[in-house]
């Protein structure tokens, strides 16, 4: 019994300092060997080396987590066209090879299973496949390729731009007007070629336009006639995605983007893109 | 050797390891983008001194003044902020390198930062021997010496280490001053300074105020003298504002309306874009607990562990006391009735307080209240001196043969512990350097971890220095063109790197935005969520999304370096 309390106490007594030395111990090595969690170039360029045997062009790249896309693009950017890294979405692609470090996944294979899957150090490299959706129109090559087309309506600040556009933190192609403060404007695209579905996205862009002027816009889209989609996007909901049914065919598309918040909803940079899908 | 003469020399080595370490390592730290503004004007200011102390007495008046140290704009001659440190930034280059050529330009001014830094561990030493005895005090200013973050910032010819100084030993001589009219006196004259450092120093009656009246009262309730206790507070009121206008000529006319300028521009203060668990802030309202989990993600967690064990010693030393005196033992108050440890929970909880508002403009993170950050460090100097005692009591209780070595197993357990706890921290300050601000503590996960979660990778484009080794290997051959570098956040700083002879002349900063990207051959993004739209411009005009040269700390991407296709 008196062993028994003396250890007790004994034990009691030298926890503190235990437990300090222990945390100490274990934090250092923590953070002083955290480096050892990230892969190194050897690691990357294995994977890349992978990757480049088996790619074709089309293929999609992506990376996660995604603070590691500057070190993905050093190893694999000459294989990811700007048009491809600014897409609308992920969809039209039939093979995405994801490379991913410390257990991240990109947002682009949610939900899909890989055909192979590969380890080079701390990169794991995922090969996915599936049936791509098939594009029959998209408006801002529509609007890249013939501006003079478009016909524009109601209170229009700037007329539209196809820019490379920081979206959400994200880079986007898009089609970028700008309404007169609280007002609403149309861009009309005839006679396009339409599938079963038109898809897009729309957003905010520029980050300090964002910070300066909070107030949210809102897209409608109509097509053939008939409203297809509407949509509306705040400072911090980045790229929202939207999509509605259509009839095949060919029709006009004609996309309204309204700012709202009154007088106070003024340079609201309106950032979207589409595509009509089979 | 006395115990007055021991503190002394221990205060001298604390502040001579400091001072020489700080230097030592801010020389491989990048250039942040204020610290250009301040060097400026820190010339300006100390050229101005001179001048009227040299008797040019034309320096005095309105007209030169103005032109010196104020102006219409609300910024003009960067009269949002008040001048003392910027005078000694001046002061210190004119000195160290220009007359003395002991320091580079850069390290010229940043001396006077190292400086003061080196002060505020000799306060953290002071105060917490003063209270706790020697080898707390020792042990809470090498914690003090060893915060990753706040070392960063005492090598930048900035105010954010220097207001902590100021705060801390504003507090301090405050605490002492409530038992002693030189220190009270004191207490005015820092205060003052602290004034003149940075609007933080506005806060610090708010952390007084309470602390005041609750000693007071306690005095007075206990039937005490309370006669020399109040005189800190005329002497701050005194002094702290006449301090803050004789170091500061721009309030030595229109007074008033000065300091009312000079207070809502900060009243009016645009908001940063930082990254906080996974989203840019830019506006408000902020999560409450921006202070609070940053704080805990970059003080050393061995630090932290500490500092919640010294917390838990230190409100068990309280009751014990209360009870004690509930039972006749003795004073109600432990002994000490100026209540020190309340003070330095005030400090730090009003140091804190105004971020979790969710309204103040937050655009560097734990640097906006590293003052509070002294007290953490004396609480866990408090917590591991007690740890070391609990056990070294433990064992010399289980082996009484023991008993008589009590003394020297105390030391041998203090030793053990405190090399420990400061050792954890100290590798930890090394391993951050010079990219600090990426860094993140063992409960982040280090930097790699503090990106997963999503928080702020650095601010002030002083990781730009980084990548200046690889631009040089992509220098243009001699009597080739020139190979502009567009530079965006590290523009103010490229000149000086060019001056320091880091980049060739060949290799010029190529201008602002689309059209900076536009001229230049190579660029830059210091990689921050807000800053991905460069990436972006650099992308459409070189046509490539490709970098040739990412830096890293411990593999995070901090900055990447574009080469144009045509080279």
């Amino acid at each position: 019994m008196y062993r028994g309390g003396a250890l007790k106490k004994l034990v009691l007594g030298l926890a503190p300092l235990l437990v300090l030395a222990a945390f100490s111990v274990w934090s250092t090595c923590r953070v002083v060997g955290a480096g050892a969690g990230v892969p190194d170039d050897d690691a990357w360029q294995a994977a890349s080396k992978a990757v480049r045997a088996e790619h074709r062009a089309g293929d999609l790249i992506v990376f996660a987590p995604r603070w590691i896309d500057p070190v993905g693009r050093l190893h694999l950017g000459d294989l990811i066209p700007i048009e491809m890294a600014a897409r609308l979405d992920g969809d039209r692609y039939g093979v995405i090879w994801e490379l991913g470090i410390r257990g991240a996944r990109a947002p682009e294979t949610r939900g899909l299973s890989p055909a192979s899957q590969r380890r080079f150090g701390g990169v794991v490299v995922r090969r996915f496949e599936r049936a791509p959706a098939v594009v029959l129109s998209d408006l801002v090559a529509i609007a890249a390729a013939a501006p003079g087309s478009l016909q524009l309506g109601g209170a229009v600040a700037r007329p539209p731009q196809v820019v490379l556009a920081e979206v959400g933190f994200e880079p986007h192609r898009c089609v970028q007007v700008t309404p007169a403060a609280g007002q609403e404007m149309t861009v009309t695209f005839p006679a396009v070629t339409l599938g079963t579905e038109l898809v897009g996205a729309v957003g905010l862009a520029d980050v300090f336009t964002r910070r300066d002027v909070r107030t949210p816009i809102e897209l409608v889209v109509t097509a053939g006639g008939r409203e297809v989609a509407k949509a509306r996007a705040g400072v911090n909901s980045g790229w929202v995605r939207w999509r509605g049914a259509t009839t095949p065919g060919s029709g006009d598309v004609v996309v309204t983007a309204r700012a709202l918040g009154g007088s106070k909803g003024r340079d609201r940079l309106i950032c979207f893109a589409a595509e009509a899908r089979r | 050797m006395t115990p007055w003469l021991q503190r002394l020399l221990i205060a001298l080595a604390l502040w001579l390891a400091s001072f020489s370490l700080v230097m030592c390592a801010q020389r491989d730290v990048g250039i942040a983008r204020d610290e250009t503004v301040y060097m400026g004007h820190g010339s300006k200011y100390a050229r101005w001194w001179l001048d009227l102390l040299g008797g040019k007495g034309s320096m005095a008046s309105e007209k030169a003044i103005t032109a010196h140290f104020g102006g219409r704009g609300p910024t003009d001659n960067n009269r949002e902020h008040p001048p003392l440190m910027k005078t000694m930034f001046g002061l210190s280059e004119i000195v160290l390198h220009d007359r003395l050529d002991v320091a580079s330009e850069v390290s010229g001014y940043r001396a006077p930062t190292a400086a003061m830094f080196a002060w505020l561990v000799v306060v953290a030493f002071l105060w917490a021997a003063d209270v706790f005895g020697l080898a707390t005090g020792i042990i809470a200013g090498l914690l003090t010496l060893c915060l990753p973050r706040a070392f960063f910032h005492a090598g930048l010819a900035c105010f954010d280490a220097p207001i902590a100084t100021l705060w801390f030993a504003t507090i301090y001589a405050y605490w002492r001053g409530l038992r002693s009219v030189p220190w009270a006196i004191g207490a005015g004259v820092l205060w003052g300074c602290a004034l003149a450092t940075k609007h933080n120093a506005l806060l610090l009656p708010f952390a007084l105020a309470p602390h005041f009246l609750w000693v007071f009262v306690r005095r007075l309730v206990a039937g005490r003298k309370v006669e020399l206790v109040w005189v800190v507070v005329p002497s701050m009121m005194f002094y702290g504002p006449l301090v803050l206008i004789a170091l500061w000529p721009w309030l030595w006319f229109d007074t008033v309306d000065h300091v009312r300028d000079w207070l809502r521009f900060h009243m009016n203060h645009v908001h940063y874009n930082f990254e906080y668990l996974g989203e840019n802030w830019n506006a408000p309202p902020f999560p409450w607990h921006v202070a609070l989990v940053t704080t805990l993600l970059t003080v050393p967690a061995a630090t932290l562990v500490a500092g919640a064990t010294g917390v838990a010693a230190w409100v068990q030393r309280a009751r014990d006391a209360v009870q004690r005196a509930r039972g006749g033992e003795g004073d109600e108050g432990g002994g000490d009735d100026t209540a020190p440890g309340l003070l330095l929970a005030l400090s730090a909880a009003v140091a804190m307080g105004p971020f979790f508002l969710g309204s103040t403009p937050i655009f560097g993170a734990e640097k906006h209240w590293a003052a509070a950050i002294p007290s953490l460090c004396i609480a866990a100097a408090v917590g591991t001196v007690w740890a070391a005692r609990s056990a070294a009591a433990a064992v010399a209780e289980r082996w009484p043969d023991l008993a008589d070595r009590a003394p020297w197993l105390e030391v041998a357990a203090i030793a053990v512990g405190g090399a420990l706890v400061v050792g954890a921290a100290a590798l930890e300050t090394v391993h951050a350097q010079p990219h600090a601000l990426s860094s993140y503590n063992a409960i982040a996960g280090g930097a790699p971890g503090g990106a997963d979660l999503g928080m702020n990778r650095q601010f002030w484009g002083e990781s730009a220095r980084g990548v200046l080794p690889f631009l040089r290997t992509r220098a243009p051959a001699a009597g080739a063109a020139s190979k502009p570098v567009y530079s965006h956040d590290a523009s103010p700083a490229w000149g000086i790197y060019l001056r320091d002879g880091l980049l060739p002349r060949t290799m010029p900063d190529s201008g602002r935005e689309e059209g900076g990207v536009a001229s230049s051959r190579l660029a830059i993004v210091v990689h921050e969520l807000h800053f991905n739209r460069h990436d972006y411009m650099i992308w459409n005009a070189y046509g490539t999304l490709q970098p040739v040269f990412v830096l890293r700390v411990d593999g995070v991407p901090v900055v990447s370096v574009y080469q144009r296709r045509d080279q």
